[in-house]
């Protein structure tokens, strides 16, 4: 089974008076534990593709499947319990509550997914220690630092073993240092629990973590290489 | 000068920068003020009405009788026929109107039934315009002249006497020397009162006529004064006082009825009380609006200042926004009360709570009373208010430091 | 503790000074209510009380038309017996027969009319205030003694003291003359003038002999052991009355309908006044809910984004307004509590007080009464009217998107 699957997406909005075709007859497939960079200069469809796979947007046409279930046809209720519980996001900012801890905003998550309390309060401990967090778990965002925030972010995105974890610009706001090792944490976590990446960037140093490379322009899939991780 | 073109260019439109939030307040200070002027509309008018019944239901604004009159009023105090003096003092162009009457304790006896009432002989034409009873005659005619021998009596009187007009009855009363003089009379009319309970307490007939039942010469009970307002009554009331002489006491219908002035008093008060509770309910949501508002704008003001602008100058601004949003909501709010209050200008029918308005002193139909002095007060309170309570969010942006504004995240 | 709560809580101290004066602004509102509702509350018991205790009483049986018509004809037949069998059947001891007539009143100087009652000495004070109001000498207590108690007025008026003697001179139930002699054993002061200048009470037995009652009397008063068992004591009282007599038990309220329209009148005014305060309250919430949630719209679809349904944002967005909302409530019973408390201990007046108060038979300094009602009505409805306001905002995100609320800046 694929992590997700789109076949012929067609995505077109209006940006003022006019209509910008955001995605022009997508198809693509992403496997279980892959690890995909999307690249694609800005306007060139790297976001709304990430939007239509994760269920934030729903396409014009063409089909969208997420963990063998397809999710394009979902009401709106039914894509919020795919997100839920299926599909994490990492933003580029802005990701957390800011009136809530680290480990209440991993903990969040779980209470509306309705899990016990004593578990999911393990449960957060044990992700945040994984991202590196120790310590830092009754700390607001606002005294925390931009990788900090953004590992917490990781954190609540893989603590319920989603089938696809997709990132839009992870590491936009981040300086080169922190900003690899939060790609190195990516990778630890596709490996260990083999949670399936999908990253959208244009950086350079990103790229060179993925193992599938996929080129966007116009909306269209121009380019999809393999190529070892770095 | 051109500061202030610029500061209220600036207020005006960083009203309109948060449109949903800016008109929600404007909505509740509309509310608001129609609320406020409604309220006063209809109390005013409720007071006015029981005020100018009570005046015209006998005392007239000032009064003068026999210095024993008030504890003991009957026939055996009683005033001379007024001097040349007093009359001279009476026939100013302040005194709309005079009347002197001869007010007896009396017992009307039908075929049926007897009650006590208070007897009043009037001279019709000088009464007429002071006292009600020539308007609300609802059968029969009202008394020719002050020796016009036929009797008026109220409605409800002469439904529990069982009789009608034209019939006879008879008047007991008491006269100087309490021996009992009584005498019939033929009912001539029949008053209606917008206070019922009036329409049994007062029987009226010939001045003349009852100073010759009771044989006091031309000696007489009160005389009753109609000045130009009654609210301002001082001076009339010490003018007349001088001329009458120590011989008699003369009182102002405020001291004469303690509830209708009680009732004027409470009343101004009471409108300044509600405007400025209001426009506390208001105040939190309008400082709560602006404080928001300076919040947003804090690097914007720290830009301002960096580029030269004075703190006063900021200050003047956010001051300016709150009493424009205050002014437009002044504006439609007082509209709205003026046309809300329209319809009702004929009266609200209020007879389903009637007997209780009676005790109130007040009649079955509750007729609002806009005055500009009201829409004026609320409007000046209101603005002062909102200078005042406009001015802790002020000063704190007149406060601000640029460098430290402009960097704040 | 569930994240939900904690994070509703903290999100309404986001802005801890807009909290404060959306808070202040329920606060304010809560203790006027608190405060003002007492008072009203407190005012109406007594006014009632007040109005019912010196004469009128809980319910009075009477011949059907007397109310209206009050003709000496109409009678209560046999009526000590009467009201002994309506004592035996209610269990109560507190019923008292009662005649009614009118009569002149002459003392060596003067002479008045007044209302004469003949009353029961021995069972009359416990349905009438006004035995305990005798000022000056004692209150009747042989049934056929030529006795009576007068008011103060009236005793000033005819210029007589205790000890005095009264002719009476009226007409009997058979139209015959009636006319008595009596010497005045008591004077009372109820402070109301219309009391004190119109009405003597002599013992029944003589009231029937000298206006020929045969045995007859006008009415039976009862009054119940509190104000809220009166329709019940009524209903029973009813039922024990004979049949094909024509008599009907009254509640006070057909007695003096004037007295429960004016406190509905009154209320009506005041849940008007109150209706706006509750509405700018509103208003205050509604504006600051809304900033609240627009401030947060790119916030908010990143939740979404997590797989939050805007019904759960939604509901977020109402309990925040329940602990907002609570917070007033809380505060707003507690100062008012606080506040009408200092008052009920230490009486309220305010000027135009004193002669309002002797027209409604209210003392001149107001005590405000706090009970369960009154603390709770006002700031629970504000409450309420404040979680309705939150129904907007919270029902905006129901068409939140995500991706542009994430776009927002």
């Amino acid at each position: 089974m694929h992590a997700v699957r789109c076949v012929n997406v067609r995505r077109v909005y209006k940006q003022g008076d006019e209509d910008v075709v955001g995605l022009d007859g997508v198809s693509l497939e992403v496997e279980e534990g892959g690890f995909v960079c999307l690249r694609s200069p800005s306007g060139g469809g790297k976001t709304t593709l990430l939007n239509v796979m994760g269920g934030l947007d729903r396409p014009d046409s063409g089909e969208v499947w997420v963990a063998g279930e397809r999710i394009d046809t979902l009401s709106k209720g039914q894509l919020a319990h795919m997100r839920l519980h299926q599909i994490g996001f990492v933003f580029q900012a802005y990701n957390l509550i800011p009136v809530l801890t680290a480990r209440e905003n991993v903990e969040f998550v779980m209470q509306v997914q309705g899990v016990p309390t004593a578990e999911r309060r393990k449960r957060s401990l044990e992700i945040l220690s994984e991202v590196g967090l120790d310590g830092l778990e009754d700390r607001r965002p606002a005294k925390m630092s931009g990788g900090q925030q953004q590992r917490v972010a990781v954190a609540r995105a893989i603590v319920s073993n989603p089938a696809i974890v997709l990132a839009d610009e992870p590491t936009a706001n981040l300086d080169s240092n922190t900003a690899s090792h939060l790609m190195e944490l990516f990778v630890e976590l596709n490996q260990h629990h083999g949670t399936t990446f999908v990253i959208a960037t244009h950086d350079q140093m990103v790229m060179g973590y993925a193992r599938r490379l996929i080129r966007m322009r116009d909306g269209k899939l121009v380019e999809d290489i393999e190529q070892e991780a770095a | 000068m051109g500061t202030a073109a610029i500061v209220l260019r600036l207020a005006w439109r960083n009203l309109w920068r948060n449109f949903r939030r800016t008109t929600i307040m404007l909505a509740a200070v509309v509310v608001g003020v129609w609320a406020m002027i409604f309220m006063i509309a209809l109390m005013r008018g409720m007071v006015d009405d029981m005020l100018l019944d009570g005046i015209r239901s006998l005392p007239g604004h000032v009064q003068i009788h026999h210095p024993n009159f008030r504890d003991d009023p009957t026939v055996n105090n009683l005033l001379p026929s007024p001097d040349e003096d007093l009359i001279a003092a009476l026939d100013r162009p302040d005194v709309v109107a005079w009347s002197s009457r001869v007010r007896v304790p009396a017992v009307v006896m039908s075929e049926r039934s007897s009650r006590g009432v208070t007897l009043v002989g009037i001279d019709p034409a000088a009464e007429a315009a002071i006292s009600f009873v020539a308007d609300d005659m609802a059968e029969g005619r009202f008394l020719e002249g002050p020796e016009d021998p036929g009797l008026i009596l109220g409605r409800r009187l002469v439904e529990r006497l069982e009789t009608e007009v034209g019939k006879r009855v008879v008047v007991m009363t008491q006269d100087p020397d309490n021996e009992i003089a009584d005498r019939g009379f033929r009912i001539i009319g029949v008053y209606e009162a917008q206070v019922a309970s009036t329409e049994e307490a007062y029987a009226f007939a010939g001045r003349d006529t009852l100073q010759a039942m009771l044989g006091i010469g031309d000696q007489v009970s009160e005389i009753a004064v109609l000045g130009l307002d009654y609210r301002a009554v001082e001076r009339l009331y010490q003018r007349i006082d001088a001329a009458a002489g120590d011989r008699a006491e003369v009182l102002p219908w405020n001291e004469l009825d303690r509830y209708l002035s009680g009732m004027l008093g409470m009343m101004d008060g009471f409108v300044l009380v509600w405007i400025v509770v209001i426009f506390l309910a208001l105040s939190f949501g309008l400082v709560n609006t602006l404080v928001m508002a300076v919040f947003e704008r804090v690097r914007e003001i720290g830009l301002m200042m960096a580029l030269g602008m004075k703190p006063g100058v900021i200050l003047g601004q956010i001051v300016a926004e709150s009493l424009m949003l205050l002014g437009i909501g002044l504006f439609f709010g007082n509209v709205l009360a003026w046309v809300s209050i329209q319809p009702l200008k004929g009266g609200i029918d209020i007879s389903v709570v009637s007997d209780g308005m009676e005790m109130m002193g007040v009649g079955n139909v509750l007729t609002p009373s806009l005055r500009a002095g009201d829409m004026a007060l609320a409007t000046v309170v209101v603005l002062v208010l909102g200078f005042l309570a406009s001015l802790s969010p002020a000063v704190r942006a007149s406060r601000y430091h640029p460098v430290e504004a402009i960097t704040k995240a | 503790m569930s994240i939900t709560l904690r994070l509703a809580w903290r999100n309404i101290w986001r802005q801890p000074r807009r909290t404060w004066l959306t808070t202040g602004a329920m606060v304010f509102s809560n203790i006027l209510l608190v405060f003002l509702i007492s008072i009203q509350l407190g005012s109406y018991r007594m006014m009632i009380d007040n109005t019912l205790a010196p004469l009128t009483g809980h319910l009075q049986v009477q011949y059907e038309g007397y109310k209206d018509d009050q003709q000496i004809r109409q009678v209560v037949p046999a009526i000590r017996g009467f009201a002994a069998d309506i004592r035996r059947g209610l269990g109560l001891t507190s019923v008292a027969a009662r005649g009614a007539a009118f009569a002149l009143v002459s003392s060596e100087d003067r002479t008045y009319g007044v209302q004469v009652i003949g009353v029961e000495p021995e069972f009359e004070p416990l349905v009438s205030t006004l035995p305990g109001l005798v000022k000056e000498g004692r209150y009747l207590d042989d049934a056929a003694a030529p006795e009576v108690v007068i008011g103060t007025v009236l005793a000033g008026n005819l210029k007589v003291q205790l000890g005095d003697e009264l002719t009476l001179l009226g007409s009997g139930r058979d139209g015959s003359f009636a006319a008595a002699i009596v010497s005045i054993v008591g004077i009372f002061d109820s402070g109301m003038v219309a009391l004190d200048r119109s009405f003597a009470e002599m013992p029944l037995e003589f009231f029937q002999d000298t206006f020929a009652m045969e045995g007859a009397g006008h009415n039976v008063v009862i009054n119940a052991p509190d104000l809220f068992a009166v329709t019940t004591v009524q209903q029973q009282a009813q039922a024990l009355l004979p049949e094909a007599q024509d008599l009907i038990v009254y509640h006070w309220d057909d007695l003096l309908p004037g007295l429960q329209q004016a406190i509905q009148a009154d209320l009506a005014s005041a849940w008007f006044m109150y209706g706006v305060l509750v509405i700018l309250v509103a208003f205050s919430v509604l504006n600051t809910q809304l900033m609240s949630v627009l401030e947060r719209t790119r916030e908010f679809g990143i939740v979404m984004s997590l797989g939050l349904t805007p019904g759960r944002l939604g509901w977020l967005v109402i309990l925040e307004t329940t602990m907002l909302g609570l917070l007033g409530l809380g505060l707003g019973i507690f100062l008012g509590g606080l506040v009408t408390a200092w008052f009920a201990v230490n009486g309220f007046t305010y000027p135009g007080l004193d002669e309002m108060a002797v027209q409604f038979n209210l003392p001149d300094r107001i005590f405000p009464d706090l009970n369960a009602i009154s603390l709770l009505v006002g700031p629970v409805i504000v409450f309420v009217a404040s979680l309705v306001a939150a129904v907007y905002p919270a029902a905006r995100l129901h068409w939140l998107q995500p991706v542009q609320a994430m776009r927002v800046a």
